[in-house]
């Protein structure tokens, strides 16, 4: 029961606590929205908590990533997100919600590679889109080592999953019917049409197309699925924990991790603080050791251990195998096709 | 018990007062939104009906119209005919078995949709226990296809819709008097005969009640379709998904919520014709 003592008691507390949180919060707060599981984990323990420790502000985590709400909070006028990652070609489809990087307070952008780099957006870490399938359907050195494999319904049977919108789809497809990597990007009319063709006749085979990066390790390991597209660090967390499920990097498609600051928020200083923190050389060090989603900085994957480096998409190794997703034009296929794509996976 | 118009203009105004917090809250919490909802269909950049033309000129949205018609139809059939089955065994139970069966009907209710969906999930999957248990009986040689696809959207929502339908046909059911199925049978009917000529025509408000509900909430489902069905299964609500997430087109979303809307209206008028939309209220 609730007594006058208890209430006196509980109202000491909430003023002890009230008197507390000034002192606290007295390099404010930052508010990072991710997209959860591995990445969250990573971006949390290895970027922004070690950030937070050197500034005395907290981070307050959430998750995970939604362009509608990101968009309805700008146009409040709200955004109650101050730091936001984002799929890089948000970058640029989002363009409007978001705020322009003051580069004189990320001057670590220089020593970074030119394409992870953006007037609106820098990404911090690396993934890919890769191959991944269950090793009970193809065991150790039995596996798939291209797109032309994943189309090969004959030498590698059973059932696939791909990505349900256009995107990573376009470079797979375009991948698997022969055009060369570097001719991949720019779209044109032609490229689009092929690739949704290319899609069109596996589809028989497609009995997945999945929509958070959760599904294909879940659905490899249930054994739904023999073969599916993949987002790199999901399947290298669960691969930790003995699923059976693999990958390669070969023929995968690079990205990164792009964070933005959506337009009007009142910490966007700190936050661009916390990104130039995040492409520094000890805070990218830190992602060596995780082993699921890579550093961006050369100079801090150059240094990993050759355990880790198999890990890592900007290995050399690994990188000279891959595409590099060019984001700015994914921005422009997936909203110029969409309908065709659409009505492919209708029909 | 009178009924009907109130005598006096004193009792029509103490009505309306009484109504009115109730009319104010159905204002603010539904009426509201749906305006906000229906001047953002407006709101176009290309102009006032640019995302209605946009819609209707689109050959994605007319499939999709058709898998979400097709669909609820679908379910509303299996739905109807298996609720009708349990309902009649309902009254035909005793005691302890009716109420076992009530519980297995209603308490589903209780449970969310997003969890019972889920649960069709790991109940259907390609090593799941269904599919295990028809290759262990022979039924099929090798497992089947139950999810990400028509069957699997089918199950789920007909096994989530079931309530709606048994509660109004049993309780059409009920009322019917055993002594007119006696007749029937005493006057040499065969169960068919019966059936067709006497527990139907007597439980039709039920059915079409029923119907109704099922049909309605059909239409309108996002969850299970959007989890355990396949890219070509793309319902309505999926669409608009599509279109608020990813396209960020809101204009678009909500022409596609306007139509959606216009065809529940649309099916409620229709359906107001055959039963007395009363009806649907008295169903409980």
């Amino acid at each position: 029961m609730l007594d006058r003592r208890h209430l006196m008691a509980g109202g000491a507390a909430l003023a002890f606590a009230g008197a507390l949180r000034p002192a606290f919060a007295q390099g404010g707060k930052l508010t990072f929205c991710s997209w959860g599981g591995a990445l969250s984990d990573l971006e949390k323990a290895a970027l922004l908590d070690p950030f937070a420790k050197t500034k005395g502000i907290e981070i307050v985590a959430a998750s995970p990533t939604n362009y509608a709400k990101l968009k309805a909070m700008v146009e409040a006028g709200q955004p109650e997100w101050d730091l936001v990652d984002v799929g890089g070609r948000f970058i640029w489809q989002g363009a409007d919600l978001l705020e322009p990087l003051d580069m004189s307070l990320i001057p670590n952008a220089k020593a970074l590679d030119k394409s992870w780099v953006a007037s609106k957006g820098i990404f911090t870490s690396t993934g890919a889109t890769v191959i991944a399938w269950n090793t009970k359907a193809f065991p150790e050195g039995k596996g798939p080592k291209s797109w032309k494999d994943f189309w090969n319904v004959k030498d590698f049977p059973g059932p696939r999953g791909l990505y349900k919108p256009f995107y990573y789809n376009y470079e797979a497809a375009l991948l698997a019917a022969g055009t060369p990597r570097d001719q991949v990007f720019p779209v044109t009319d032609e490229k689009a049409k092929l690739a949704i063709e290319k899609i069109r006749e596996l589809k028989p085979s497609i009995k997945v197309w999945w929509t958070a990066g959760a599904q294909p390790p879940q659905l490899l390991t249930s054994g739904e699925l023999a073969m599916s597209s993949a987002w790199s660090g999901r399947v290298l967390a669960v691969k930790k924990e003995n699923a059976p499920v693999d990958m390669t990097y070969d023929d995968g498609i690079a990205w990164g991790n792009a964070w933005v600051v959506p337009k009007g928020t009142p910490n966007a200083k700190l936050a661009m603080e916390a990104i130039n923190y995040a492409i520094g050389l000890d805070a990218q060090l830190r992602l060596n050791s995780f082993g699921t989603y890579g550093p961006v900085l050369v100079e801090a994957a150059a240094k990993g251990t050759p355990e880790e480096r198999k890990t890592m998409v900007t290995a050399p190794e690994n990188i000279k195998n891959m595409l590099i997703l060019n984001e700015e034009q994914a921005a422009i296929y997936s909203a110029k096709y969409e309908d065709d794509w659409n009505k492919m996976q209708l029909g | 018990m009178t009924e009907g118009m109130p005598q006096k203009s004193s009792d029509a105004l103490g009505a309306a007062l009484l109504l009115a917090p109730a009319l104010l809250v159905i204002a603010i919490a539904f009426l509201a939104p749906l305006a906000r909802l229906a001047a953002l269909s407006f709101s176009s950049p290309q102009g006032v009906l640019a995302a209605y033309r946009e819609l209707l000129g689109d050959e994605v949205f007319w499939i999709v119209l058709r898998n979400t018609i097709g669909l609820a139809a679908i379910v509303t059939i299996i739905t109807l005919t298996g609720g009708f089955a349990l309902a009649l065994a309902l009254t035909r139970l005793g005691g302890g078995w009716r109420l076992a069966l009530f519980a297995a009907v209603v308490l589903p209710l209780w449970v969310s949709v997003l969890v019972r969906t889920f649960s069709w999930m790991l109940l259907l999957e390609r090593n799941g226990p269904i599919n295990e248990a028809m290759v262990a009986t022979g039924v099929i040689g090798q497992p089947v296809q139950l999810l990400f696809n028509f069957t699997g959207v089918t199950i789920a929502m007909v096994h989530v819709l079931l309530p709606y339908a048994v509660l109004p046909i049993y309780a059409a059911l009920v009322k019917i008097d055993p002594a007119l199925l006696k007749a029937s049978e005493g006057l040499g009917a065969s169960f068919a005969t019966t059936f067709q000529r006497v527990l139907l025509p007597l439980s039709a408000r039920g059915v079409a009640t029923a119907a109704a509900f099922v049909f309605l909430l059909s239409l309108s489902f996002f969850v299970t379709p959007a989890l355990l069905g396949g890219a070509n299964n793309m319902t309505i609500p999926m669409l608009i998904d599509t279109f608020v997430n990813e396209r960020l087109a809101w204009p678009l979303a909500g022409a596609a919520s306007m139509l959606l809307l216009g065809l529940v209206l649309g099916c409620i008028a229709v359906i107001g014709r055959f039963v007395p939309l009363g009806g649907l209220a008295e169903a409980r």
